[in-house]
């Protein structure tokens, strides 16, 4: 495998222009939906099969009493342990070479399972093509050596595109001043390969605590379980299966033989 | 935040046929096994039974795809801790052991029924995998509400095992078999795993803890608690153990049993939806 | 502006007074670059935005105070004894003496010496420099002169104490210590701020005056001419600067040269006379000026017909015709015909209604665009029948600038070239070729013209290079940059240019007819090799490095490819560097200079300076080039005072505190026919509260562009208004519902969007509420995208002006806001 290829979102440096959101429509040739209100800048609410890149708008007021406007693009999060790629029953779900989740569109029939088991609700049902879609890190653009259009499209490189470790040390810098900047609750998130889903290729610096930004605290693998479930679906059956036997090897009393 | 799949009504019925198929076909083997000759009657309605229902499933299964022509496609690929993966397989298989033991049973030649045993006690397998691979499969996403419970895929085994022994028990009394020997013991079989599924029933709400919200308080509890809970398992068992000599009421409480199957599968796959 | 974006990385401290993140986001990253290194932001707005998020202090003022704001900093720095002292006294006129018949505003209860109460205007002659025997402007260098700048300008700011401004502004006044402690601490020879602007300080009838105060303070802080200091115009639309260098303006010709008014200049001698500064590098302005009617007129240019002089159209008064000016008269049915080139004046324009009934009583209206505007199809706006306008409309499909060649000249002066990505599709031509076919058959339609006045539009040339169709772009360029208009040879008879020739700098013009330049600030763009080969410095393509930060290599900034201007005052007197860290040129006395003695100037960009002027030579210490005085104006006598004076805005919900005027007192208000520009008394209450106009970054100005294109149309929901919860709690309105905000204009129907990035000011003890209203909405867009059409903002906003060039006042007027559509 490749060197693992990583986006770093900084949100310290987003300034919510979605030229991202755009870049990405346009370079991925996305259609344009009709919006929802959503009280605030943000359009679209959630992550849809032409909204791949999707900037969104917190209001939280600070603890001085102050404004702050959250400002975040959000994207697939290129899982290193991913939720969706482990669900897919085609093998339309895939990892590059450069660690990267992409779908295979040729070979999606549609199952939707992917759906339901990304942690972060990324991946979408196209109706169109009857097919999940979601961010492909724009596997076209990078293997022929250009970065991510939505990184390319950021004015002030809150998306940078690199290599994992080299953007993850750059990070770890960047908590540190920001953290010496007084922005205490700043923190990488994603950043850390021990951590949760074995660490995000698409990692994110946060300026507030996770569920700020609609991001679960500590995601995990949906098919963490499937071991236990189906011994306790054994241990069903064998109750059920012992009940059955227990009923048939009886002797029937009653009349009318069949 | 999180997505849910949009599957609705065609997964609803497929969750809801594969129990029973699953259910009915384990039922026909242990009868078939473990049962006396007279119990053949009661095997054979099983068997019969789960054939078209593995066929309807199969076909909702595909229908319900984005792109239906690429089903063949789940079948390229075998990831044995997928439950969708191996569900599609284990279809597809049990689909074939159906074919087999309803084409066996209707021949009475002996070794036709000891290979029809045979089949069928390996079938079983296949059939309870079809009744609760959709619990672990939904219990395996990302959705708090199927997946906090670590029970669905024994809840619907209990289920699937109790609708199919229902559908047996009512077709019986349709052809005139109620009150027989294969009647009784199917009966009380579903009693058994009527009861074993209140069980496992309570014991899932208790491992779902907040996130049973859906269930417990949605625009679903009353369906829940209503047309689960008291029509379809409560009523029934309370049927079964006051009345289970009225063969008619034995119906009864067989299309309950069946009522509670289906609004089981109906509730848990649209609670999520928004 | 007098900076580079690219600098601001070096600020220690910014203070955007617009909303750059939204409205310029590829220049914030510098910004934020800046920030990344510590620096700290400060962000002045009424309302909480984008660039707010990003800032380190968000500022809230009310509307149309910039003045008292920028006032209150100023009497912040000189009574702390913040400024910049060395370079105050030298680098600024505030040592100058003043004649001690003027009178300041705060003398003058608002007005300075000179007002003129029946004609409304003033006369000017106190505000004027003492000058000694030998006509130069007597200075004290202590500062200490009563009649002294400095002193003058204390005086008048007396009055802006911090409890004024929080009376005034809005601003708490504990807010506004902390803005002035944060921003003037960074001043002296180891720091630098820069202050961003845009509509925020222009759009008002003070507009001229708020950027004054805002460059007043940079001066007396040593901020200009010094890298990561800056007065940071942030320019509109892609090629605005380009459009003002070029003068696509009523009163000006390009190159920043008065267009000629009738009565004031009847021949060119006068005009140069007039308009001639006796000092600074303006002196030279009879070259810049002949050449460029060269560059009109070519051979038909001579001295003998005033080069032209003649044939130039002349301006019948100071407003004439400026935008406002334009559809007045063409309501009162004075202009029968228009032709509204790449503009969409029934959305864009104040007073749209207005523009909109103007527009359906024209003979004809020729509308070239990219997208069928909302101009084009004004004859079926909403509330019109078509049966009732008899203007006939033409519409011409236009090229983008990707579909063809040419510059752009963006908002740090840097000229950019672009080449045709695609051709255009179908009709569609270039803004270039229209023009010159257009020309092309009016010129044979007068071809028999025997009359004087039509001689130099028949010998005007509109070719060039081999297609007389479509224009070479380039050609262009090179008329734009100058070129020789005969063969000139050097003082030795030496030849320097064949005729034809592109000129390498302007400062090859001549005032004799040899040289020709189309502007003359773009001097040297196009160079060309004496082969004839053009070099388009506008396409070169280095970019900054760690070597040159600035990037020169990297199209071609005019004038002279200068990145920062005034950047002498980048070192001090004797010509070092204030301090190492803020270096920019210095002079090497080493280096290799003039033939007969060593000595240059030398550093990180172009000099904006007589590179050979020795610190100690004659004016060796003065950076201002550009004013006759060569320093930098704190006492700057314009139509409305020399010092920018506090008024309220013409519709304002309170009484100016500041002084008995309650608005500026020269500030142009027309007259409309019809209740067509009717405005709101002060403090009314059937509009109580203040709005303002303004943009966001997914749309477009009139959103011709951003509407129709679905990636960008779909960003936003609808139209809407950004309401405070607190007005939102007292007029009972959900976020999302509809609401109606009526001015005395009109009125409109949008969403509410409620928010906590709003919240009322409080204004001398009482609360004043505001909203915002973007204005990107009008009646075209997306069938598909329901939200993508809108009621048009500007049926609100009123046909009022700055008295010097005529600015609409669309960031501050009033309006009400009634739950639901009524
Ligand atoms: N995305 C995008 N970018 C653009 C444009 C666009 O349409 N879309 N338009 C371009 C053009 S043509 C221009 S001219 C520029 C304009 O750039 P800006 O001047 O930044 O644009 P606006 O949004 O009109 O106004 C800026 C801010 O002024 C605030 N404001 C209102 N009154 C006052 C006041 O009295 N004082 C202060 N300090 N602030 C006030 C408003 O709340 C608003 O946030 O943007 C250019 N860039
Ligand atoms: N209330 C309020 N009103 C305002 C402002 C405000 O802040 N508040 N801001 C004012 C400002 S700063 C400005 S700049 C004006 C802008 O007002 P306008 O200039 O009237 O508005 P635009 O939408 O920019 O119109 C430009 C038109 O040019 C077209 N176009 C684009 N490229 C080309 C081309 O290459 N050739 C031709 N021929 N056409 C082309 C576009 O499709 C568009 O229709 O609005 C002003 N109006
Ligand atoms: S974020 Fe979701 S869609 Fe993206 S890789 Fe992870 S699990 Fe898959
Ligand atoms: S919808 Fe497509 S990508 Fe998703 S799990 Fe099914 S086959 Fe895989
Ligand atoms: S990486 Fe490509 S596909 Fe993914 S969000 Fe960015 S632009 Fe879109
Ligand atoms: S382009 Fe960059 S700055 Fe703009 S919204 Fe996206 S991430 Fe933020
Ligand atoms: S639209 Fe063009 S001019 Fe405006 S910020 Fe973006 S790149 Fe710059
Ligand atoms: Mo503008």
């Amino acid at each position: 495998m490749a060197r693992t290829l990583a986006m770093f979102t900084d949100t310290s440096l987003c300034i919510g222009c979605r030229a991202c959101q755009v870049a990405c429509k346009q370079w991925n040739e996305l259609g344009a939906e009709a919006p929802e209100w959503t009280g605030t800048y943000q359009n679209h609410a959630h992550f849809t099969d032409q909204t791949f890149r999707l900037v969104r708008f917190v209001e939280e007021p600070k603890p001085s009493g102050d404004l702050a406007w959250l400002l975040m693009s959000d994207v697939c999060k290129h899982c290193a342990q991913a939720g969706c790629l482990e669900a897919c029953p085609t093998g339309a779900i895939y990892r590059t070479e450069f660690g990267t989740v992409d779908i295979n569109q040729d070979v999606c029939n549609g199952c939707r399972y992917c759906v339901a088991s990304c942690p972060f609700g990324v991946v979408h049902f196209d109706d169109g093509s009857g097919t999940a879609r979601k961010c492909t890190f724009c596997n076209d653009r990078i293997h022929n050596g250009l970065g991510p259009a939505c990184a390319k499209a950021c004015p002030t490189d809150s998306i940078q595109f690199g290599f994992r470790d080299e953007l993850v040390a750059k990070a770890g810098k960047r908590v540190e001043t920001l953290k010496g900047m007084g922005f205490k609750e700043a923190q990488l998130y994603g950043a850390d390969t021990g951590g949760f889903l074995g660490g995000l290729n698409a990692f994110f610096l946060l300026l507030s605590k996770p569920s700020t930004y609609n991001l679960p605290e500590h995601p995990r693998l949906p098919q963490r379980n499937v071991v236990v479930d189906s011994l306790l679906s054994i241990g069903s059956a064998l109750v059920v299966g012992l009940g059955a036997i227990v009923s048939f090897r009886s002797r029937g009393k009653g009349d009318g033989d069949a | 935040m999180l997505k849910t799949p949009h599957w609705e009504m065609m997964i609803v019925w497929y969750f809801f046929l594969g129990g029973i198929a699953g259910g009915a076909y384990f039922t026909a083997a242990v009868a078939d096994a473990f049962g006396t000759a007279r119990d053949r009657a009661v095997a054979r309605i099983g068997y019969l039974v789960a054939l078209p229902l593995v066929v309807i499933c199969g076909a909702l299964l595909i229908a319900d795809l984005g792109v239906p022509m690429r089903f063949l496609n789940m079948l390229g690929t075998f990831k044995f801790w997928d439950p969708m993966s191996i569900g599609a397989w284990a279809l597809g298989v049990f689909g074939l052991f159906t074919f087999a033991s309803a084409l066996l049973s209707f021949s009475p030649s002996p070794p036709a029924v000891a290979w029809r045993r045979k089949i069928g006690l390996v079938g079983i397998f296949f059939g309870f995998f079809l009744a609760s691979y959709t619990g672990v499969l939904i219990s395996n996403t990302a959705l708090p509400f199927w997946s906090e419970g670590r029970l669905m895929g024994a809840l619907f085994l209990a289920s699937g095992a109790s609708t199919g022994m229902a559908t047996i028990a009512l077709i019986l009394f349709l052809t005139g078999g109620a009150g027989g020997e294969g009647w009784r013991k199917v009966k009380q079989a579903d009693r058994y795993a009527i009861g074993f599924e209140l069980c496992v029933l309570a014991l899932f709400l208790v491992l779902l803890g907040s996130a049973a919200a859906p269930l417990l308080g949605g625009r679903l509890a009353v369906l829940f608690w209503g047309g689960l809970v008291v029509v379809g398992l409560a009523v029934p068992l309370a049927l079964e153990l006051v009345a289970h000599r009225t063969a008619a009421l034995g119906a009864v409480s067989a299309v309950l049993v069946l009522v509670g199957g289906f609004v089981l599968r109906y509730v848990v796959v649209m609670s999520i939806q928004t | 502006m007098t900076t580079n974006l690219i600098d601001i990385q070096h600020a220690d401290v910014i203070m955007a007074t617009s909303n750059m993140a939204e409205n310029h986001p590829v220049g914030f990253q510098w910004v934020m670059k800046a920030k990344e290194r510590g620096a700290k932001l400060i962000h002045v707005d009424p309302r909480y935005t984008r660039t707010s998020a990003a800032a380190d202090l968000h500022v809230p003022i009310r509307s149309g105070t910039n003045i008292a704001f920028f006032g209150g900093l100023i009497h912040h720095a000189i009574e702390n004894n913040l400024y910049f002292k060395d370079y105050v006294v030298h680098y600024t006129n505030a040592s100058f003496l003043i004649d001690p018949a003027f009178k300041t505003a705060t003398d003058g209860d608002g007005l300075f010496s000179g007002f003129d109460t029946s004609k409304k205007t003033y006369d000017r002659s106190t505000w004027k420099y003492q000058l000694d025997a030998d006509g130069n402007p007597k200075r004290d260098l202590t500062l200490k002169d009563p009649h002294s700048v400095f002193q003058l300008l204390r005086r008048h700011y007396s009055r802006y104490t911090p409890d004024m401004v929080e009376r005034v502004c809005g601003i708490p006044k504990a807010k506004f210590l902390a803005v002035a402690k944060l921003y003037c601490e960074h001043s002296g020879p180891e720091k630098t701020g820069a202050i961003t602007y845009a509509l925020n300080l222009t759009q008002h009838t003070t507009g001229v005056e708020n950027i004054r105060a805002l460059c007043m303070l940079q001066l007396l802080l040593g901020n200009v001419g010094r890298p990561g200091g800056g007065v940071v115009a942030l320019r509109g639309h892609a090629n605005v600067q380009g459009a003002t260098d070029l003068e696509l303006l009523f009163h000006e010709l390009p190159g920043y040269m008065a267009q000629p008014l009738r009565d004031v200049h009847p021949d060119l001698a006068t005009y140069l006379d007039k308009e001639t500064p006796k000092g600074g590098y303006w002196i030279n302005k009879p070259k810049f000026f002949i050449s460029l009617l060269k560059a009109f007129y070519g051979d038909a240019a001579t001295e003998k017909n005033e080069y032209g002089y003649q044939w130039l159209p002349k301006r019948a008064s100071a407003d004439a015709y400026s935008h406002q000016h334009i559809f007045v008269d063409m309501y009162a049915g004075k202009i029968r015909g228009f032709l509204a080139m790449g503009q969409n004046p029934a959305v864009g324009g104040p007073n749209a209604k207005l523009a909109r009934a103007a527009m359906q009583k024209l003979d004809w209206l020729v509308v070239n665009d990219i997208f069928i505007t909302e101009t084009a199809e004004v004859w079926k706006a909403p509330g019109t029948n078509p049966k009732d306008v008899k203007t006939e409309v033409f519409f011409f499909p236009m090229a983008p600038a990707a579909e063809k060649d040419g510059s752009l000249t963006n908002t740090m002066r840097l000229i950019q070239w672009h080449e045709a990505a695609v051709k255009p599709p179908g009709d569609c031509t270039s803004d270039a070729a229209f023009i010159v076919r257009l020309a092309h058959r009016l010129q044979k339609l007068y071809a028999g013209s025997k009359k004087d006045r039509d001689q130099g539009f028949r010998a005007a040339n509109f070719t060039y290079g081999e297609h007389p169709d479509e224009p070479n772009m380039e050609l262009v360029l090179k008329e734009i940059s100058g070129y020789a208009a005969r063969d000139i040879a050097d003082k030795d008879g030496k030849p320097l240019y064949k005729k034809g020739q592109a000129l390498s700098t302007f400062a090859h013009l001549t005032d004799d007819g040899a040289t020709a330049g189309g502007c003359w600030i773009y001097g040297g763009v196009i160079n060309e090799t004496p082969d004839g080969k053009l070099v388009n410095r506008a396409a070169s393509r280095k970019p900054a490095d760690a070597k040159d930060y600035l990037g020169h290599g990297w199209g071609f900034a005019w004038p002279a490819n200068r990145r920062l201007l005034y950047n002498r005052a980048s070192a001090d007197l004797t010509g070092k560097p204030w301090s190492e860290k803020k270096k920019l040129i210095w002079w090497d006395p080493q280096a290799p200079g003039a033939p007969d003695k060593p000595g240059k100037w030398v550093g990180l960009d172009v000099p904006d300076f007589n590179a050979l002027l020795a610190p100690d030579g004659k004016n060796g210490d003065k950076p201002f080039i550009m004013r006759a005085d060569l320093v930098g104006a704190l006492f700057g006598p314009l139509v409305d005072g020399p010092f920018p004076e506090h008024y309220e805005p013409v519709e304002s919900p309170v009484v100016n505190l500041l002084s008995k005027q309650q608005r500026n007192p020269v500030a142009k208000i027309w007259e409309v026919p019809d209740e067509k520009n009717v405005l709101a008394p002060v403090g009314s209450k059937e509009f109580p509260y203040v709005i303002t106009t303004y943009r966001l970054t997914e749309h477009h100005l009139s959103g011709v562009m951003s509407r129709q294109l679905p990636f960008l149309a779909e960003l936003h929901h609808s139209h809407f208004a950004e309401i405070s919860h607190e007005l939102a709690g007292e007029l009972g309105i959900a976020n999302g519902e509809m609401v109606t905000v009526a001015s005395p204009r009109g009125k409109i129907h949008v969403r509410a969007m409620v928010t906590s990035r709003l919240k009322p000011f409080v204004v001398d003890g009482k609360k004043v509420h505001q909203i915002g209203v973007p204005w990107h909405w009008g009646y075209k867009g997306i069938d598909a995208l329901p939200g993508s059409k809108g009621d048009i903002t500007n049926d609100l906003s009123a046909t009022v002006g700055d008295p010097t060039v005529f600015i609409q006042e669309t960031k501050a007027f009033v309006c009400s806001v009634k739950k639901g559509v009524v």
